[in-house]
């Protein structure tokens, strides 16, 4: 039992936010697309919070993975008829690839350079899903993307896809709590110290870098492979800057560097579409202006909050 | 021989957005030099430059040198607003370069879904600024609106020269880049020096797309495009001097410009890139530049 008023605050508001969450799944409210979309995002989240919470770098181009698993996806299973689960196994390898070669030049930068080229990466590969039209449909996108399936089992129905893309998000979330408590999430913490500290205590920086860089790629690329089954439907808009402020909009709002973070800010920006209910303009300002108050007033987020 | 004229053309145009590139990146220096910051909002003031301007011009039939004079002033303000709203209550807590880097980008996505909801998504263009025909240079032609460019591009450039070396505040602003603490204990404003810095930048900024406007087109999503070229083109002349940077923009417009001669327009930006990993690789510190972290 908690000892203090902060603890049952807590405990109230898990049990309060759990019990909201469980009742709209259970009713099978029409709360549950935006709730399914918000796990999608917590898988998203779950990765950069891994990337610069945890390993303490910059990237504003994870939207570049995300797209590479959601058209990988897509491609895969609407044009060439692949069961979804190898698609999405297949993409997430191209996004480990692509990362690995692209985080060996990119991740010698720091600080303002190293973020200006992961922004220009992820404004490339829009460019790309604009132009190479004969592969991604250009504007037009890509549609037809049967739901997710494992053997016969099919997730068809909005519960059914709701409960698939739940597993997912608290799959990230353990995945990367373990991750961080792990060998090598310790050299990582070292890393996001002082990176001639953990040179001295002999963490190889370079190579812990890149690694986190394919392993939040990977994530980054099943979040798009999950977002393109779950809506059936892609185009280069989804994949644009704007997944990557909404990402940043839910790390912060949640807490970066927190286990807890990525989840509870991607179930509170996520349901603000359903509270403002206006066209995604109208949202970006939205995640703009608090993300921007956050920043000012809060950085520590929710779970930051939570904490003290 | 035709391939050769050709080739001088594609040079003399490339050249011209070249010099756009160059002011992207001297606003960059100027805040940068200031503060320390860099501002990922900078693709606002131009993107702000061209379609104000248009807007006036367009809806309200201002003559076009008072919606250019308007367009200069909302990007002023905002630079301003962005420096005393968003900046100094980070700066005051110290936050981490890159939650300022953050802070700057969200302004960046603010002002460009604004301007979305104000003018919507079309495209929007402007008459060239001078109305007479191209300028024919033996077998070259000079748009005149190019001319116009080189013209402004090299007037502002000498002036700045001037206002860095002889005015007071310019000079402070260069103390300021040297040793930030020390021009501080002579006495020098800091953060007044950042303020001007944001002002300067912005005015910068939205010459830089005014001046473009008229040889393509603008659109409320165009800001981050040019905010990464200007930024590109600073860090070729070596971040954080202007010169340099002026002629790091007309190097990467020069680039582009041949890359679509030969490969086709989609490839400009893969090109810019790749410019940019040569010179981060071999030459971190840019044409002109000493080594500075």
């Amino acid at each position: 039992m908690p000892s203090n008023i902060i603890g049952w605050a807590r405990l109230i508001a898990g049990v309060l936010g759990l019990s909201a969450v469980a009742y709209i799944a259970v009713t099978g409210n029409y709360l549950l697309t935006a709730l399914g979309f918000a796990a999608i995002y917590v898988v998203f989240v779950a990765a950069l919070n891994l990337f610069m919470g945890h390993a303490g770098q910059v990237s504003f181009g994870q939207n570049a993975f995300a797209a590479i698993g959601g058209y990988g996806s897509a491609i895969l299973t609407a044009n060439h008829g692949w069961p979804p689960m190898l698609a999405m196994l297949a993409s997430a390898l191209l996004a480990a690839l692509v990362a690995l070669v692209v985080g060996q030049a990119t991740l010698r930068l720091r600080g303002h350079y190293l973020a200006m080229g992961t922004l220009a990466l992820g404004l490339i590969s829009y460019e790309i899903a604009v132009q190479w039209e004969q592969v991604t449909g250009g504007y037009m996108g890509i549609s037809g993307i049967p739901p997710l399936s494992i053997g016969g089992f099919a997730a068809e129905t909005d519960r059914q896809v709701f409960l698939v893309l739940a597993l997912a998000a608290v799959l990230a979330c353990w995945s990367v709590w373990r991750l961080r408590r792990s060998r090598f999430g310790r050299a990582m913490g070292a890393v996001a110290g002082s990176e001639e500290a953990a040179a001295a205590l002999g963490v190889d920086v370079a190579r812990t870098k890149v690694i986190t860089f394919v392993a939040a790629a990977v994530y980054a690329s099943v979040a798009g492979s999950l977002m393109a089954h779950a809506v059936g439907y892609i185009s280069p808009e989804v994949f644009g800057l704007h997944m990557v402020v909404v990402g940043f909009t839910m790390l912060y709002v949640g807490g970066i560097g927190t286990t807890l973070g990525p989840l509870v800010g991607a179930f509170v920006i996520g349901m603000l579409p359903e509270v403002i209910r206006g066209f995604r303009d109208v949202q970006d300002l939205v995640y703009g202006v608090v993300l921007i108050l956050i920043l000012i007033r809060a950085p520590g987020g929710l779970a930051g909050a939570w904490r003290r | 021989m035709p391939e050769a004229t050709l080739l001088l053309q594609f040079l003399v145009t490339g050249a011209g957005t070249g010099c756009v590139y160059g002011l992207v990146a001297i606003g960059f220096c100027v805040i940068y030099n200031a503060s320390g910051i860099v501002n990922f909002a900078q693709g606002s003031f131009v993107m702000l430059g061209g379609v104000v301007t248009y807007s006036l011009w367009h809806a309200l039939h201002l003559p076009l040198a008072v919606a250019a004079l308007g367009a200069i002033i909302v990007s002023v303000a905002l630079g301003v607003l962005t420096d005393l709203l968003v900046v100094r209550p980070l700066w005051h807590r110290r936050a981490t370069m890159f939650v300022m880097i953050l802070a700057t980008l969200a302004v960046q996505i603010v002002v460009e879904r604004l301007t979305l909801i104000v003018v919507g998504d079309a495209p929007m263009s402007l008459p060239p600024i001078l109305s007479r025909g191209p300028i024919h240079l033996g077998p070259i032609v000079l748009d005149t609106q190019v001319a116009f460019i080189f013209a402004v591009s090299l007037l502002l450039v000498a002036g700045l020269r001037l206002f860095f070396t002889r005015t007071a505040t310019g000079r402070a602003m260069r103390a300021c880049s040297i040793d930030r603490d020390a021009a501080a204990l002579l006495g020098i404003p800091v953060s007044r020096l950042v303020a001007v810095g944001f002002a300067l930048s912005a005015a910068i900024g939205a010459i830089a797309g005014i001046l473009v406007t008229p040889t393509q087109y603008t659109a409320y999503n165009l800001g981050v495009p040019f905010a990464i070229s200007g930024f590109i083109a600073a860090i070729l002349g070596g971040f954080g001097n202007p010169f340099g940077a002026f002629l790091g923009g007309l190097m990467l417009g020069i680039t582009q410009s041949l890359a679509t001669v030969a490969f086709g327009a989609g490839t400009r930006n893969v090109f810019s890139l790749a410019v940019l990993l040569i010179f981060l690789l071999l030459r971190p510190q840019g044409l002109l530049g000493t080594a500075k972290t």
